[in-house]
């Protein structure tokens, strides 16, 4: 296998399992989101739109700087969505390897990268994040988290209980109660067509995708025009054209001497299939070397790009879900778009989150889901919380460890209780205890703040829940269990969310009077020792005073 | 000194674990037991009833978790009583949430582990601790199953997935009639229910009968179409153990079922054949909300005794008492 074969599958490698590692508890030493943080897309996209030097992002600079000698071997070696569409374009085209199609494709269509870039980046300038609708790294994190995890999940858990029967017959226990939880995501199509559409294009070329529309590979391409590392033919070359043919980037123009470096991702494939052996990868001889001039002509187009990225953003900025931060008239909220705990205040969470999918893939409670256009189109697909699908832990911080951009912020367990999402309200007219006359109490049972309390009200014959809004976390544990079918009777909503920018969570909880305490440490109350106390009241109690689910 | 009486326990079940691995000594008394049940049957020797004579209604053991355990079961005739060699075990304990032992939210962990020791000791083929748990299973489960990693075996579980229950009709169901419980709790030959004693918001305790309701699948149901309590009945009439066994070492005495609430530090295990006499005898022995109730207060023990289910008239069973 050729070196940069072995290169490519080992970074594969090790974004699946860094993808995996994306998970609650977060063990990895290495950061999870590594990959996102190489995509210069993201790095350029989100320190232009959210006006902030996110230093996590700077690793891209160094991918940057590489690229600038070495070429794009960034796509060749390191980019999953590079690989990936190696691997599908090999399964589409398996067939018809003997005909493989000519090159008929103009060369213009190679500048659509480059535009799509000053899109993404016109829109950047006016504060509007549409990094995730073309950042290489951004999509193939959702799509393997958010599509290709959950299906393997689902199929794992077939397998686990076609053998359930045989392992407990046999008795295993660590087979027999094995389980493999099944992740289930909002708006998967979305992501799916996304992908069908860039998997098929193999029809036409061979990595159509980062021929043509990757803005990443565009601005890799702006960097490689005279990298260091370049393509030489030798005079043994016979002109045979199998280079030409073969390229997977179209990188090689008629005369087979000359090498268009913007394109050429350094795979090496014209070494390998050169039967003179003519083509080897040197440092440059500067005499000779003529590097093919790319977009002289284009220049209309690409400034119309660049303002058509502006246009979208204002339109986008102009749409009635969109946040105005009280800035324009009206208090348009989505009472469902519950974010994640640490989200920055909702304007600078928008300009960050690329929407990679990477805290929803990591939530163990699945609660985290993208939201489609309740938001506005500024919002699409950013996570949100959904309590009828899971609780957000109170233990558990990993959204904010693994978000890239710092959308999400990355806080400690014991700062991340006081992160308040939101506020659990009861609709009474659905509740069992207010409306029917139940026991149930069920929101108080599970609340893990202590934040339902029962009381006694005139006219119902069975204690009946209240929130108390300090010190509700907006966690969920309520909606998510309350029995009652289709809408629950305790509903969580984003009212009075902590969204701050820096600063202690626990500090502005507390001078804001809140109160929030779980966990098996500081939820402990000091045992009474010895015999029993005093009595409160001497003898069993009379009906005015019985304490909570007891009868006369 | 803590680690006490479960090196203890330990020691004196790998001492009978040592003397099982003799084949010929487990035949024997494999044979023995055999030949005794067979000139039993044929009326040589009288069949045993239920609870011999001299053998309490319920069981009062105080001490440590361990060894009050240990104590309370061994008033009622001791675990081979109940469990016999080659018996499939389901122990039920509240693991139902992720707090400490200290908090009385779940079953202490030393209790289970002694119940499991006990149960090797009697030569149960297989013994399982099952709860289908309220919060994410793992942090639930882990202080019990850190506490039987000692034994050999994966034994602690808790069963989030509809594969692992069953449906099943409520024979003995005036309302709720059918339900999907454990395969597990099903196959067993020997139900043990361990639960914590502590007060419950919506059905005023939380002890072995309303423990019940962690063997099943969809118990939100039982909220929202039937009375509570009256549901809790209907199931005790099919999840009947055979020894309960309550502990009280730490009584979450407000504030239930999760906490955090005031904490008795009552070094009491509770165990009888029973499970409404011995959730009566919680209720009348402890202190709720800092009163005096009684059983009749509650009212599945009252609803469970007026179908039955067992007798709350703890007045008129019989108690032992034992300091361990």
């Amino acid at each position: 296998m050729p070196f940069q074969r072995v290169i490519q599958a080992l970074s594969f490698a090790f974004f699946i399992v860094l993808m995996l590692l994306a998970a609650f508890p977060l063990i990895s030493p290495i950061p999870v989101d590594l990959f996102l943080r190489l995509d210069p897309v993201i790095f350029l996209g989100t320190w232009l739109s959210a006006r902030a030097a996110v230093t996590s992002l700077l690793l891209a600079a160094i991918i940057l700087a590489l690229t600038a000698a070495l070429g794009r071997f960034f796509c060749s070696t390191i980019c999953p969505m590079g690989t990936t569409i190696d691997l599908t374009d090999r399964l589409i085209l398996s067939k018809g390897k003997g005909k493989r199609r000519p090159r008929a494709l103009p060369r213009s269509l190679k500048t659509i990268k480059y535009q799509i870039l000053l899109f993404i980046l016109g829109a950047a300038l006016v504060g509007v994040s549409f990094v995730f609708l073309a950042s290489p790294i951004s999509l193939i994190t959702r799509f393997y988290g958010l599509i290709i995890y959950p299906f393997a999940s689902f199929l794992g858990d077939v397998g686990l209980s076609m053998i359930r029967p045989v392992a407990r017959y046999l008795d295993i226990p660590a087979l027999a109660y094995a389980v493999v939880a099944t992740p289930r995501f909002a708006l998967q199509w979305f992501t799916v067509f996304l992908f069908i559409g860039i998997f098929a294009c193999a029809i036409i070329s061979p990595r159509f995708w980062c021929r043509y529309l990757c803005p990443a590979g565009a601005f890799f391409a702006l960097l490689s025009l005279k990298p260091l590392m370049r393509r030489k033919v030798s005079q043994r070359c016979n002109s045979c054209g199998l280079c030409q043919q073969n390229c997977p980037m179209d990188a090689i123009p008629e005369d087979p001497f000359m090498t268009d470096y913007s394109e050429c991702i350094v795979c090496e494939t014209c070494v390998r299939i050169c039967p003179a052996k003519a083509v080897v990868f040197t440092g440059p001889n500067l005499k000779t070397d003529r590097p093919v001039n790319i977009f002289s002509q284009e220049r209309r187009a690409l400034i119309c790009s660049g303002l058509s990225g502006v246009a979208a953003a204002i339109i986008t900025l102009t749409c009635l879900n969109h946040f105005t931060g009280g800035n324009s008239p009206g208090k348009i909220t989505d009472p469902s778009v519950i974010r994640p705990p640490g989200a920055l205040p909702e304007d600078e969470f928008l300009a960050r989150c690329i929407r990679c999918g990477e805290c929803m893939k990591a939530c163990p409670t699945n609660t985290l889901q993208p939201v489609g256009m309740r938001a506005g189109f500024a919002a699409l697909l950013s996570p949100v919380i959904t309590p009828r699908r899971g609780p957000c832990e109170p233990l558990c911080n990993v959204c904010g460890q693994v978000c890239p951009t710092g959308a999400l912020r990355p806080l400690e367990p014991e700062e991340k209780i006081w992160a308040k999402v939101g506020t659990a309200y009861v609709l009474r007219h659905k509740c069992l205890a207010w409306e029917f006359g139940h026991e149930c109490l069920i929101c108080d049972e599970v609340c893990p703040f202590d934040a339902v309390k029962l009381k006694k009200v005139s006219g119902v014959h069975v204690v009946v829940p209240f929130v108390n809004e300090n010190k509700c976390n907006g966690c969920g544990f309520c909606e998510y269990y309350c029995p009652v079918q289709a809408q629950s009777a305790i509903v969580v909503e984003p009212m009075n969310a902590l969204r701050l920018t820096k600063g202690s969570y626990r500090k502005k909880g507390q001078e804001l009077g809140l109160s929030f305490q779980t966990g098996p440490k500081d939820r402990h109350v000091p045992a009474v020792k010895g015999p029993q106390p005093p009595l409160e009241s001497k003898n069993a109690a009379s009906k005015g005073d019985l304490p909570p689910g007891f009868t006369e | 000194m803590k680690e006490n009486p479960f090196l203890e326990s330990l020691l004196r079940w790998q001492m009978l674990a040592e003397k099982y691995v003799d084949r010929r000594e487990f035949l024997k008394t494999h044979v023995k037991g055999a030949l005794l049940l067979a000139v039993g049957s044929c009326g040589l020797i009288p069949s045993r009833p239920l609870a011999a004579p001299g053998i309490p209604d319920i069981g009062i053991a105080r001490g440590d978790p361990g060894p009050a355990t240990r104590a309370a079961i061994g008033l009622l005739g001791g675990i081979k009583a109940f469990v016999k060699p080659g018996n499939k075990v389901v122990i039920k304990p509240n693991m139902s949430f992720a707090y400490d032992p200290d908090a009385a939210t779940n079953t202490h962990p030393e209790v289970v582990r002694e119940l499991v020791a006990l149960c090797k000791e009697a030569g149960a083929l297989k013994i399982r601790v099952l709860d289908h748990t309220l919060h994410r299973e793992e942090p639930c489960i882990e202080g019990v199953r850190q506490a039987c990693q000692i034994f050999n075996g994966d034994i602690v579980h808790a069963l989030s997935k509809k594969d692992f229950y069953k449906a099943v009709h409520i024979q003995g169901g005036i309302k709720f009639k059918k339900t999907d419980v454990m395969k597990d709790a099903l196959d067993a030959d020997v139900l043990i229910a361990a639960p914590v004693a502590k007060t419950h918001s919506s059905t005023g305790v939380s002890l072995s009968m309303k423990g019940m309701m962690g063997l099943i699948w969809n118990r939100s149901i039982m909220h929202w179409r039937y009375d509570l309590s009256e549901a809790i009945v209907d199931l005790c009439t099919l999840l009947k153990p055979h020894l309960v066994v309550i502990d009280a070492t730490n009584v979450l005495s407000t504030n239930g079922p999760g906490g955090p609430g005031k904490v008795l530090h009552m070094n009491t295990v509770i165990a009888s054949r029973d499970m409404v006499a011995a959730d009566a005898q919680a209720v009348h022995m402890f202190q709720w909300y800092g009163q005096r109730l009684e059983p009749r207060q509650v009212k599945h023990i009252r609803l469970a005794h007026e179908r039955g289910l067992g007798r709350m008239d703890i007045q008129t069973l019989t108690k032992k008492k034992v300091e361990a």
